[in-house]
């Protein structure tokens, strides 16, 4: 079905070498394959090139064969490929042209010319097989991620093309939308279609891969069975550079002295006559790193943005030690990463970033902040960096800093690691422990174990608004957790 | 299954027009208020016009952007007449010329955001293909709308941003600026990036014709609207031509 021969490809303006090296691949009709490998192995650059983008889209230096579906890549227009290849990206907010649901999942087939009735019969299967009849005439800026990316789904769906390539469609999704796409994926396999999955988590698709191959610096590194790759060792999937799906084990879990603690005294707030969170009493030590989780709706950004004080319309008290503190002094005193850290970068290097607001030093003591501060997060070396020239994580840390340098004592990440292989997964964990040795209070609101195992020692799980569970790692609690995330 | 594909007609929501007589009405009303004249026979047009907008923007329920569309106006309107005696006439020529030329442009701008807010992009689309309109001019249109929201949603992200750095008071306005402008430049350029790569894997480039599953066409309401604006449109150009 696809069959890939000695394919080299460079991208345009790039400092790094070949994207992809002699690539060699051959996929059977009907497989579902895993694409896995460190961020920058190659796995994206190769799903671009099964799906057309790399000749089309992006200009680069491409040599080599690609052969889909019978069609040599380079010599059909992308438009033709739209009926053999449908493509699924990572995220959800980016990949949707129109603004409601029903005229998206057709947007595809108007764009085929297909007849009026045709298209009708079609919407009407893809609706029901992925049982969206719920999401129907609806804005799709008011769905959350993941029935954002289940529309997706149904809008190439619509076009029945004979071959799937999901370019890491999860790393957005909660726990609940991660199983829907499975369901999703498994309903393709049953149909017989090929499916291509580049993906950091893995454990979700364990009983739905046929084949893996792995990806390392633009080659592949190997090409194995999924019967045979999930039997892996923990410590051989860390050397690749992949999530492990292994037991949750939280391996941080410092005491901290109960004498200082935030608590919260009857917070909520309401919105468009809906509750969206009603929390009655509630106390954390301070210093705790504590994991926010919960599926998708649950309230978990919104218990964020109240405590840092975002929301100006939230009632309730938060309490220092004992000492009341108001919306506007926690927002002087919180800081919070965005998931979206393009957000809060707003200046022309990354020095002027890290001290931009702090006003209140000599220029002497500022440079030595400044320095204490770089050396801390580890980014002095790209002291006069633009921070749009960094890498993700390294943005993230740039963030942070900008966090130290205010003196922020409470520190919130929104899906600090989503889409992050596990050597970055492992530097944000790293930060975080470095921030818990300066006693700041963290909140990490995630849908990823294994950071969750890495860095927190605290946890509250959301439902509905609610506060259900929380507390720090007891054998109950920890085993709760564990099924939560379960995925396999 | 139950869905607006399967509408014949305008729905409510569209407000039973058509997207070409929305847009035609967004001319209407545009042209009245910046090329005529308070003389003639628009003395009595020029007000019904700034009260249309009004109108719609009442039927489509959003009572918000109604009476900030009413107090905008009647401060453009009332403001400047009120304070023009007392002001030195450099700054009227710069400021109170300006607000008073609020008046004229505010009605077109509250239309364009009712044609905004009740078409969709697939409609407009469909209206667009009807008139015959090529490709290379409707898509980056229709792009457009797809973006009002999205440029809402970014804003807001990055004001929530500011607000966590405490960076970008009024005292500093060109600072405050570029804090908003840069990131919201780079996240848009990503989300149109990222946009046009899922617009052109699902076939939007294709040379064919497109079909439509919009409900799009002409009605009663549409032909009157239409009557209306084409006699005030000729109106204003016998006006412009002989002056009446």
């Amino acid at each position: 079905m696809i069959t890939t021969h000695n394919v080299n490809y460079t991208y345009e303006n790039t400092i790094e070498g070949a994207a992809l090296t002699c690539v060699t691949t051959d996929i059977a009709e009907g497989q579902v394959v895993l694409l896995c490998g460190e961020s920058g192995s190659g796995k994206t650059t190769y799903i671009k090139a099964i799906n057309g983008l790399l000749s089309h889209y992006y200009e680069g230096k491409m040599d080599g064969e690609i052969m889909v579906s019978g069609k040599d890549i380079s010599k059909v227009h992308l438009y033709e490929l739209a009926r053999d290849v449908g493509s699924v990206f990572q995220n959800p907010k980016s990949q949707f042209y129109t603004l409601m649901t029903d005229t998206e999942i057709v947007f595809g087939c108007e764009n085929m010319g297909f007849t009026h009735d045709d298209i009708l019969k079609r919407f009407d299967k893809v609706v029901k097989a992925f049982k969206i009849e719920d999401l129907l005439g609806k804005n799709l800026y008011n769905l959350s991620g993941g029935e954002k990316q289940k529309v997706a789904c149904a809008s190439v769906g619509a076009l029945m093309p004979k071959i799937f390539v999901l370019d890491e469609p999860s790393s957005n999704l909660d726990i609940k939308s991660i199983h829907e796409l499975r369901d999703i994926i498994k309903i393709w396999k049953k149909n017989g279609k090929t499916i291509l999955i580049a993906e950091h988590r893995l454990n979700w698709l364990k009983y739905v891969a046929d084949r893996v191959i792995c990806f390392e610096d633009g080659k592949i590194k190997f090409d194995t069975t999924a019967k045979e790759f999930f039997d892996y060792p923990v410590e051989k999937m860390h050397k690749f550079g992949l999530r492990a799906p292994e037991k949750f084990e939280p391996k941080f879990s410092t005491v901290q002295d109960g004498a200082e603690s935030i608590s919260i005294s009857k917070m909520k707030l309401t919105k468009n006559k809906e509750t969206i969170l009603d929390i009655d009493n509630f106390e954390i030590p301070k210093g705790a790193v504590v994991a926010i989780v919960g599926n998708c709706g649950a309230g978990k950004s919104t218990l964020a943005r109240c405590l840092c004080g975002l929301e100006k319309k939230a009632e309730g008290t938060v309490k220092l030690s004992g000492r009341k503190i108001t919306p506007k002094e926690r927002i002087k005193k919180s800081y919070m990463v965005m998931q979206d850290v393009n957000h809060q970068l707003f200046t022309s290097s990354v020095e002027e970033e890290v001290m931009l607001g702090v006003t209140d030093l000599s220029e002497e003591e500022k440079e030595q902040k400044l320095s204490k501060i770089l050396e801390e997060m580890d980014i002095s070396k790209y002291k006069e960096a633009h921070p749009m020239s960094l890498s993700g994580g390294q943005k993230q840390r740039v963030a942070i800093a900008g966090a130290l340098a205010c003196n922020k004592d409470v520190i919130f990440y929104d899906e600090p690691t989503s889409g992050l292989d596990y050597r970055h997964m492992k530097e944000v964990s790293e930060s975080i422990k470095k921030l818990n040795d300066m006693g700041k209070t963290q909140f990490i609101i995630t849908h990823d174990p294994e950071l969750v195992q890495e860095c927190c020692n605290y946890f509250i799980y959301m439902v509905d608004g609610k506060i259900e569970l929380s507390g720090s790692w007891n054998k109950e609690n920890i085993r709760f957790v564990q099924s939560f995330f379960k995925l396999d | 299954m139950d869905t607006i594909l399967r509408n014949t007609k305008a729905s409510s929501r569209q407000l039973y027009l058509d997207p070409r007589t929305k847009i035609l009405l967004c001319i209407t009303v545009s042209t009245v208020m910046l090329a005529m004249d308070n003389t003639g026979i628009f003395v009595y047009i020029i007000p019904v016009m700034t009260i249309v907008p009004l109108i719609f923007l009442a039927i489509i329920k959003s009572p918000m952007m109604a009476v900030y569309y009413g107090i905008l106006y009647l401060v453009a309107f009332f403001v400047p007449k009120m304070i023009v005696a007392y002001l030195p006439q450099a700054v009227n020529l710069l400021f109170t010329g300006v607000l008073a030329t609020m008046t004229r442009l505010i009605p077109g701008m509250s239309m364009f955001y009712f044609l905004i807010a009740t078409t969709s992009v697939s409609e407009f689309i469909a209206a667009m293909e009807r008139m015959h309109i090529p490709k290379v001019m409707t898509v980056p249109v229709s792009v457009m709308f797809r973006f009002f929201p999205t440029i809402v949603e970014e804003y807001h992200g990055i004001t929530d941003a500011m607000r966590l750095r405490n960076v970008g008071s009024f005292r500093n306005p060109m600072d405050m600026l570029e804090y908003r402008l840069v990131p919201l430049m780079i996240s848009l350029t990503a989300i149109g990036n990222d946009l046009s790569i899922s617009a052109l894997t699902r076939g939007l480039d294709a040379p064919n014709k497109r079909s439509n599953m919009c409900a799009i066409g002409f009605n009663v309401q549409d032909y009157i609207a239409i009557a209306v604006s084409v006699v005030i449109l000729i109106l204003a150009a016998l006006s412009m031509a002989f002056g009446i």
